[in-house]
């Protein structure tokens, strides 16, 4: 008897077991539908060796939430912010992309990954019919390939061939000052690496015809140790290098470089550089690197830009980075469309977000535009200049002309037979 | 030769019954989370399965089991973005090409024993993820296949429909289990147990120890493969860390958490990493630490898996009762 007792005790428990994680799995469902705000989801990179980006991609977000909540949210709800973390692995993205909208009831997704990620978000986006705005995906083709575009999907970042023609032209403008033909590149080995650095060796040397690649490095990603490809170089004496290093990479680069004396024997362009997290980590950064705008609070020399600057690092004791700024505008450009709309629904605010202008402190001329017939953001501000060890970090920057771009963008996408 | 193994009616059965609660299971408990869920561990099982008739069932302990999913993902959705082939075709092709994977990578790999074969398998594993980072204009790179994989309708089924793709998928997990556990009741299983336990003796008694080893190599791979082509279809797309040594360490654990004892162990480990994942990475952003833990715990503490726990209790019952019934 005493036995029989004991099986049914443990059934219970096991029952309740069950439906108590049946209820911990299952109930944001019911959740999401009682409610009567607009979830918005948010899958990043918050942990592993990128986390810092996908956490300042978060904070900017929230910040800027809370603002847009005060003014009225998105037509009369409140936002709610469901943000997670995908490690940075795209099957995890998608599971998780699926999960806010499957779930928790996210209406919109606010995709603040990295380019594969953001990828394997856009067919979450494409499967489940939702709203879904790139934040950080620097990969051209995800918007310009109309055989990967989708209706629903905007991108609100900086894109690698609007960079490379940049890029291009500021490099050619002083290989032509200095006369410097010889050229190396030292680049991370992976397809981000290989494609910014192609691109811009295309556009220097279309800006400037003499140029010549005499040396290529292509460390690993995540490469501790940088001497062999340092060595090389110096044996190789380029007049000039470029490098698309980025992170904690470019920050051990640079140091061991250093060592070397590289920067002293070469002009060097650092495109990903100018943001605070390497100019910071740095530990004695050598003047006169050349690099592209990423994020500082004094380009574009606007009150509104420093103000947010100064803001966000009042808040979270450290400095906003490239992808901050970046959600800044993605998260903007759903709450301008909503307000135009007079709705929150994703397919009534992607109608309007096409073509839409909205103010901006990252703006080149106050504005960034999301382009109607690729749905990816125009006009902001993105420059050039050399470095210095303390703020303002880049105290001369040349900004980039939109019209230069955009007649090259449109070459390239008929090359690439996208239009 | 299987028709006269007695349980095979009580296996077609069982299967037939998961199969049925699992298609039902949408109707009763409607939810696209249970069902994103029930996919992803349907390809996971699959890959765990076929990992434990190397490591349970043969004693191979391969760390390199994860190319196959890998290799099956694209293989899959390769063949649907560049061939434009029927979603079948595309299948036999991911069956035959990771069959002959299996054949050459084995073929080098069974030659050595214990640790050895660990690392040459990993070593093969990471050469294949080098190539796939490498090969951009085929591969996509470190992006992946882009732009989705097609889901052309084949016999009455669109697996871009929802409902068309879970069918899909826990079909394809269950038939694929059920002829896993044939293979590991038959003959052929009990020799590579023998193989397992004592290869002189084996060799002794005229089996032919390289084919059979090599064998199970291929029959892993190709049921490893289906699972990667099953999270393909999943994700609509495949992406390098499908072939990381990391996914190798995932059918690891799977094993280790569901118990490399019993046929079911690997496919309800599958399902309680995936659960536990899904839970902790919804709670915390420290996923590592929990995650890291729970497997510790397992590993140091139990060193069992759930379901040898379940057999265990089965056993010192049946054994009670027996006792109690003399």
């Amino acid at each position: 008897m005493a036995r029989k007792r004991a099986e049914l005790d443990r059934r219970t428990v096991l029952k309740g077991a069950a439906a108590g994680a049946a209820a911990t799995i299952f109930a944001p469902n019911i959740v999401a539908a009682q409610n009567k705000v607009v979830r918005i989801g948010m899958p990043t990179i918050l942990s592993g060796r990128v986390a810092q980006l996908g956490t300042s991609s978060r904070n900017a977000v929230i910040m800027e939430v809370e603002k847009i909540n005060a003014a009225g949210g998105l037509a009369g709800r409140q936002i709610e912010m469901v943000i997670r973390d995908s490690k940075g692995q795209p099957q995890e993205a998608a599971r998780v992309s699926r999960e806010l909208v499957n779930s928790d009831g996210c209406e919109i997704l606010l995709d603040a990954e990295a380019s594969s990620g953001s990828f394997a978000v856009q067919e979450v986006a494409k499967d489940l019919g939702v709203l879904v705005m790139h934040t950080n995906s620097e990969t051209s083709s995800l918007t310009a390939d109309p055989k990967i575009r989708i209706p629903l999907a905007f991108r609100s970042c900086r894109q690698g061939i609007h960079d490379a023609v940049v890029s291009g032209a500021y490099a050619a403008e002083i290989a032509k000052a200095k006369k410097i033909n010889r050229w190396g590149t030292c680049s991370p080995d992976y397809a981000y690496g290989r494609d910014n650095t192609q691109l811009f060796v295309e556009y220097l040397k279309h800006f400037y015809p003499q140029a010549e690649v005499t040396t290529e490095a292509w460390p690993k990603l995540f490469q501790p140790d940088y001497t062999e490809v340092i060595t090389r170089v110096l044996q190789n004496k380029p007049q000039a290098l470029y490098s698309a290093l980025w992170g904690g990479d470019l920050t051990s680069w640079v140091d061991q470089a250093s060592i070397y004396a590289l920067f002293s024997q070469m002009e060097v362009f650092a495109i990903n550089m100018a943001d605070y997290t390497v100019l910071t980590a740095v530990k004695n950064l050598p003047k006169g690197i050349h690099s592209a705008t990423r994020y500082i609070k004094t380009y574009p020399a606007t009150k509104q830009n420093a103000a947010w600057g100064d803001e966000y690092r009042a808040r979270f004791k450290e400095y906003p980075t490239n992808w901050s700024w970046e959600n800044w505008v993605g998260i903007h450009f759903i709450a301008e469309a909503a307000k135009k709309a007079n709705s929150a629904d994703g397919k009534k605010i992607a109608e309007a977000m096409r073509g839409l202008k909205i103010d901006c402190p990252f703006g080149a001329d106050g504005t960034v535009t999301m382009r109607a017939d690729d749905q990816t953001v125009i006009g902001y501000a993105i420059g050039w200049g050399p470095t210095i060890s303390q703020e303002p970090y880049v105290p001369e920057v040349k900004g980039a002309s939109w019209d230069t771009i955009l007649q090259l963008e449109a070459e390239w996408k008929k090359r690439n037979n996208y239009t | 030769m299987l028709s006269t193994r007695p349980n095979l009616a009580r296996d077609i059965s069982i299967a037939a019954v998961a199969l049925i609660v699992l298609l039902l299971l949408p109707y009763v408990w409607p939810s696209r989370m249970m069902n994103d869920l029930v996919i992803r561990v349907s390809a996971f099982a699959l890959f765990a399965t076929s990992l434990n008739l190397l490591v349970g069932y043969t004693g191979m302990v391969s760390f390199g089991h994860g190319m196959f999913f890998g290799f099956g993902a694209y293989a899959f959705g390769l063949s649907m973005q560049r061939l434009g082939v029927s979603i079948p075709t595309a299948i036999l092709i991911t069956i035959v090409s990771s069959a002959l994977l299996g054949l050459v990578v084995g073929a080098i790999s069974i030659r050595l024993k214990d640790i050895y074969f660990s690392f040459i398998t990993l070593a093969f594993q990471m050469l294949l993820y080098s190539t796939v980072i490498a090969w951009v204009p085929l591969t996509g790179g470190d992006q992946g296949l882009m732009g989705g994989i097609p889901r052309p309708p084949f016999l009455g089924i669109d697996l871009s429909i929802e409902s068309h793709r879970y069918a899909f998928a826990v079909t394809i997990m269950v038939v694929g289990l059920l002829i896993l556990r044939q293979i590991v009741e038959s003959p052929f299983g009990y020799t590579l147990r023998m193989i397992r336990d004592n290869t002189e003796r084996a060799t002794f008694l005229g089996i032919n120890v390289f084919r059979a080893k090599l064998t199970a190599f291929v029959i892993a791979g190709v049921f490893g493969s289906l699972g990667g082509m099953v999270m393909a279809l999943f994700v609509s797309g495949a992406y390098p860390e499908f072939v990381n040594w990391t996914m190798s360490g995932e059918g690891i654990f799977m094993i280790m958490l569901g118990g490399l004892s019993t046929f079911i162990g690997p496919a309800a480990g599958a399902l309680i990493l995936s659960l536990l994942n899904d839970v902790i990475t919804r709670g915390t952003e420290h996923h590592g630490l929990f995650l890291g833990a729970v497997i510790l715990l397992f590993a140091l503490g139990l060193r069992k898996g759930v379901t040898d726990f379940i057999a265990d209790w089965f056993r010192t019952r049946r054994e009670a009762s027996t006792r109690s019934g003399n």
